[in-house]
């Protein structure tokens, strides 16, 4: 249950910073939007939450959301080293980072496509299906995120 | 210590004795004989947790690309640049001609098949914990990869660290096959555990702070410590302040399977490579290591 609410905490910080007019801040929420559905589909492959469907479902609609909005709020510009972690790569290679989003959001897509209208029928299920998307995190970090 | 001193000052007076003391040792005899026929199917899960990949081949290799073991890579520290060699099957630019002894001793022992020297950034301060059938399995497998050509540029050492023979004092000071901590008796989990970690998963190379000599400070075992290569720190993974006190096994088992912290941010740095070495051992290893870590004493992360 922590984990759903940590998600929902999540969804409401995105739509607040969609109104401040700010893309490091909006990119930010949405990033932090990811780590709540992470950790949600964490807790059920730990065994900390029960799965069911509406939880597969809720954590892929959540990461494809975020897939499908992310790359839009990376304008010239938004790079002040004392506000984001933002790699310079992103601005330097543009193409790069578009294949990296491009990516993620093909997974994310798949995963949609096989958790279907009511969401993955099983924890197995849901397994299969989150965890390409989840790969995304790290490697796109790894190349486009600064370490602190 | 002051033992130890001495000796190493009389060493440095007496060339003779000098060069008695850094004489490079392998295995006994005896104990290459007893090598055993190595399995490669189990020589496997030796090269995952032993981390062979993230030096041997290229940096941030994915997939397949980490059976390309060509070397290459450059480990910046401050005794100067390393670059690590190449160990694929090649006969001539990689160890494709290699005995399962020529592998005991480098990895045991830390001497090359020509007898010399190899230094600590091959982590065999620590593989001098494994277990010699270990070794054998590790030699079976490397057999079975790619052929890589071509040869590593040399290391681009400081004065004086660019001589070789000067490691025989390094050794008799600081190489020992002693377990880092004593636990006692916690059951095989644990035990497990503390070979994985302590012997080939070298974990404490990067997350145990080193003492004067460039050893690791066993007083102060995985209590976390500065990076070697570049900035920034490594973390403490003991239960004390500032390390994964918090963490429950089954969040320790999950980071290794899939590189999440508990609070859901990813991995970075050169834990990357670490993480995906660990996801590809058995689950039952990464229940003892996680075992383990929940075991050792719990340090408070020491001051920079
Ligand atoms: C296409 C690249 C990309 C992908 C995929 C990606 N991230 Fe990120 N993430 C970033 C970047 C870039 C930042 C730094 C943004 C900033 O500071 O402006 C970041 C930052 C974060 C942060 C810190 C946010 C903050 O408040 O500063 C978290 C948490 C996070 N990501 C989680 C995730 C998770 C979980 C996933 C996978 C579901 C994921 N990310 C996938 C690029 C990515
Ligand atoms: C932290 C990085 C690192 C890791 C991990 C590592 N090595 Fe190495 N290795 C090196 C370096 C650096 C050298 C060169 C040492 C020297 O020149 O004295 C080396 C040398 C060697 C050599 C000697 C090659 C020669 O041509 O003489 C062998 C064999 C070897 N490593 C095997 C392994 C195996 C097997 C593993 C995994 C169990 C492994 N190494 C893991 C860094 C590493
Ligand atoms: C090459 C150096 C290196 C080696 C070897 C290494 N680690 Fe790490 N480890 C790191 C770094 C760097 C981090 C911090 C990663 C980050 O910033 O996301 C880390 C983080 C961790 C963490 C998470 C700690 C935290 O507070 O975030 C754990 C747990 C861990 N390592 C366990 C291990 C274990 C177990 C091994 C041996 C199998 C190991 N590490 C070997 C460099 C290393």
């Amino acid at each position: 249950m922590r984990g759903l609410a940590i998600l929902l905490g999540g969804l409401t910080l995105t739509t607040a910073a969609f109104a401040a007019d700010d893309p490091i801040a909006v990119r930010q929420a949405l990033m932090d939007n990811n780590g709540a559905a992470a950790a949600l589909a964490g807790a059920v492959m730990k065994d900390e939450l029960a799965y069911s469907p509406v939880i597969g479902k809720a954590v892929i609609e959540a990461l494809s959301a975020t897939a499908h909005a992310y790359g839009s709020f990376f304008p010239e510009g938004s790079n002040d080293p004392a506000r984001t972690h933002a790699s310079p790569k992103i601005w330097e290679d543009p193409a790069a980072f578009q294949a990296a989003l491009d990516k993620y959001s093909a997974d994310a897509a798949a995963a949609r496509q096989a958790s279907g209208k009511d969401g993955p029928a099983d924890k197995a299920a849901f397994a299969a299906a989150v965890q390409p998307v989840l790969g995304n995190c790290k490697s796109c970090h790894e190349d486009f995120r600064l370490q602190d | 210590m002051r033992r130890l001193l001495g000796w190493l000052i009389i060493a440095l007076l007496g060339g003779g004795v000098f060069w008695l003391l850094t004489l490079p040792r392998g295995l006994a005899p005896a104990d290459l004989a007893a090598l055993p026929a190595g399995d490669a199917a189990r020589g496997e899960a030796v090269f995952w947790i032993g981390g062979c990949a993230s030096c041997h081949a290229a940096a941030k290799a994915k997939g397949e690309e980490r059976l390309k073991l060509g070397g290459g890579q450059v480990l910046k520290t401050d005794f100067g640049d390393f670059v690590v060699p190449n160990i694929s099957n090649d006969p001539a630019d990689g160890i494709g001609a290699w005995t399962t002894a020529d592998l005991a001793n480098a990895m045991l022992r830390g001497v090359s098949p020509d007898g010399r020297h190899y230094y600590p950034a091959f982590p065999y301060a620590s593989y001098i914990r494994m277990q010699p059938a270990d070794v054998a399995d590790l030699r079976a497998f490397l057999a079975t990869l790619p052929a890589v050509a071509g040869r590593a540029p040399d290391h681009d050492l400081r004065f004086p660290f660019g001589f070789r023979r000067g490691l025989g004092l390094w050794k008799l000071a600081f190489l020992s096959d002693a377990p880092a901590v004593d636990l006692g008796e916690q059951g095989p989990a644990v035990s497990r555990g503390q070979y994985l970690v302590e012997g080939p998963g070298h974990c404490g190379e990067c997350h145990t702070p080193r003492n004067f000599g460039g050893a690791l400070d066993t007083s102060l075992w995985l209590a976390g410590a500065p990076a070697a290569e570049g900035e920034g720190r490594i973390p403490n993974i003991t239960g004390g302040a500032g390390g994964i006190g918090d963490w429950s096994a089954a969040d320790i088992v999950y980071f290794f399977e899939t590189g999440f912290l508990p609070d859901f941010d990813s991995v970075g740095g050169s834990m990357v490579a670490v993480q995906e070495n660990l996801a590809m051992i058995a689950g039952e290893d990464r229940q003892a290591i996680a075992a383990y870590l929940k075991a050792v004493p719990p340090h408070d992360t020491p001051r920079p």
